[in-house]
């Protein structure tokens, strides 16, 4: 199914960002769903998937970002659904979820990394250039 | 001893020989003291004490001389006793030696006669007493190094810390109870066993580098991990008086609980720094959006995200308030003021606080005192106000509009008792035991556009507690939470 103009999914636990980031890709002709919670944006995606999601790292679990994403590929539907992660848990419990380059990224089954806060010049720069790339 | 003046006894029923021996050994220096009967003399012996020597006539009426000897004897067995008698019969001497008699003067006897041979047996007194000194002393020695060597094994065996030497060779000598305990197996290994028998090579490790290298008084620590527990390896040398390495001696001491600490503190930290982390991100988020200019056509969005902003910097003041005052409660340095109150008035005004705010939401928000309640309790007034302002401030959050939230207030003569009860979203019971954890929230598709800092509860049962109270949780998911806070009544 394509979308014009794409359609994107935004998940955070984060009232705020889930608000903040949904206005922000609105405001620059994107389609936008938020969700707070891992389930039910994965509900909606079986529906019907998006173009691109934008996901929060921490939300019920401390890796429920990085199974999400996992979830996400190994569905056939959803698989090549583009993954950018938007998070302030970059080293929680002396963790660093910093991925270091493209093999970290693989790794963690994303295609982006921002810091909360993000820079929405930067992030929807990303978007534009996934998208592009994926012809979404 | 030697200078002391000798004293003298002498028992003869014959007064021309005690005044004889009296006039003879007094000229010689002698304190002499004579009795004319056994009986008197061993009165004499017992009352005066510390003659060293005892001149017996053997016979005498009354007690005998081999009586009497026998009767000094028993009380003193350094006295040198001679025997004075006529009968110089071989057999009588045999017997008087027998029962202590230490020689022989027969009589009659010229004053050298008597002078020489009772020189010599205050001489050989001292000896034997000086002789027996040395003797009790070294045996009182002997006895004392043998407590102080069971007394050091008995430390070394009480220390909570292992303890294991090493000599030169690399030989077990020495290890403590804590030291087989701590090692898994060690107790199967006999002393004298090389190193190696330790079976643990990090420790071994350490120990031949302080074989290696002895210097200073602790050459090597580390920590080592061993059974899940962390200890912390000492070693020491052993140095000999020249300097030279006798061997070296391990000291473990668990430290795991230190580290447990050490983790949960930077756990902890690493909580807050997150739980901060958060807020400051979403504020700089809302900020950097209005400052981009992206939402400069819309004045109402560009209100909205001000506004939010403004809400998360005042949750997070909050938050850090909450988290000062749990850490001056850790540290001691919070001070409550207890006084018998009645607490009916920090109740009403934690409801009329938070009745603005219930109306808003439109739930309802009463409270029920079936009868006045009359019971003081020893109470810090405004820390009573803060529990209730969290109870009812929760009790408001997690309440789905149009619903109640009922505040009852009862008393008997042991205790007064606050329940704050709302028909809100309720709580599974995993939720109901984490609720008063630090920074614990409840994270569900309805919790999700609730401000909360996680400390709230966390300061109510602190506060509780330091009222010696309790509180209670009585929960079910979509039926909603009653918390009950129960304080001791005065007298």
């Amino acid at each position: 199914m394509t979308h014009q103009p794409p359609y994107l999914i935004v998940v955070d636990d984060d009232p705020d960002f889930l608000d903040l980031n949904r206005r922000m890709l609105e405001k620059a002709g994107y389609r936008v769903d938020s969700f707070s919670t891992v389930s039910s944006a994965i509900e909606a995606m079986r529906a019907d998937a998006p173009d691109l999601i934008v996901t929060d790292l921490m939300m019920e679990s401390l890796d429920s970002g990085f199974a999400f994403s996992e979830a996400l590929k190994s569905d056939p539907e959803l698989k090549d659904v583009p993954v950018i992660v938007v998070t302030a848990m970059t080293s929680q419990r002396g963790f660093d979820f910093r991925p270091h380059g493209e093999e970290d990224l693989a790794a963690m089954n994303i295609d982006a990394f921002f810091e909360k806060p993000v820079d929405y010049g930067k992030l929807l720069a990303k978007v534009g250039e996934i998208l592009n790339r994926t012809g979404g | 001893m030697a200078d002391e003046v000798a004293r003298i006894l002498v028992v003869d029923d014959e007064l021309g020989m005690r005044e004889g021996c009296s006039k003879v050994l007094s000229s010689e220096g002698f304190e002499v003291e004579t009795a004319a009967d056994g009986l008197a003399g061993l009165e004499l012996f017992r009352k005066r004490g510390n003659f060293a020597v005892a001149l017996v006539d053997l016979k005498m009426p009354g007690m005998g001389g081999l009586e009497l000897i026998e009767h000094l004897r028993n009380h003193d067995e350094d006295v040198a006793i001679f025997v004075i008698t006529a009968y110089a019969a071989i057999d009588t001497a045999v017997e008087a030696t027998r029962r202590g008699a230490y020689g022989y003067i027969p009589k009659p006897f010229t004053p050298d006669e008597l002078v020489i041979p009772v020189r010599n047996g205050i001489e050989r007194r001292a000896l034997n007493i000086e002789a027996k000194r040395l003797r009790e002393e070294r045996e009182r020695r002997l006895l004392e190094l043998a407590r102080e060597r069971s007394k050091s094994s008995t430390i070394i065996n009480c220390m909570a810390d292992g303890v294991i030497v090493v000599n030169r060779d690399r030989q077990i000598v020495l290890r403590n109870n804590a030291a087989t305990r701590i090692i898994p197996d060690f107790e199967q290994v006999p002393l004298s066993s090389p190193l190696e028998r330790l079976g643990f090579d990090p420790l071994q490790k350490l120990i031949d580098e302080a074989l290696a290298e002895p210097s200073g008084p602790v050459i090597a620590s580390n920590e080592l991990i061993i059974d899940k527990s962390t200890y912390m390896a000492s070693i020491s040398p052993v140095l000999e008086p020249n300097g030279e390495a006798a061997g070296a001696v391990a000291v473990l001491r668990d430290i795991s609980a230190l580290k447990k600490l050490e983790t949960a503190k930077s756990m902890f930290i690493s909580m807050v720094a997150h739980e901060v982390k958060s807020p400051l991100a979403a504020i700089e988020g809302q900020l950097m959006a209005v400052l981009s200019g992206a939402t400069k056509d819309d004045r109402e969005h560009e209100t909205a995200l001000l506004e939010r902003a403004l809400l998360r910097a005042k949750n997070l003041r909050t938050m850090v308030n909450d988290l000062l005052n749990l850490t001056a409660m850790e540290t001691g340095n919070f001070t409550i003021r207890r006084l018998p109150i009645n607490v009916r008035e920090p109740v009403e005004a934690a409801i009329d606080a938070n009745r603005e705010k219930a109306g808003d939401l439109n739930i309802t928000l009463k409270l029920d005192m079936p009868a006045p309640v009359e019971s003081q309790v020893l109470a810090d007034r405004d820390s009573i106000f803060l529990i209730l302002m969290n109870l009812i401030d929760n009790a408001i959050k997690y309440t789905r509009p149009d619903g109640h939230v009922l505040v009852s207030f009862t008393d008997n003569s042991s205790y007064v008792k606050i329940a704050v009860k709302d028909d809100g979203i309720g709580m599974t019971p995993e939720q109901t035991d984490s609720v008063f954890d630090e920074f614990y929230r409840v994270k569900n598709e309805h919790t999700v556009n609730i401000p909360g800092t996680g400390l709230g509860l966390t300061l109510v049962k602190r506060l509780t507690e330091l009222h010696q109270g309790s509180i209670k949780i009585q929960s079910e998911p979509k039926k909603g939470s009653t918390f009950t806070l129960t304080l001791p009544t005065v007298g």
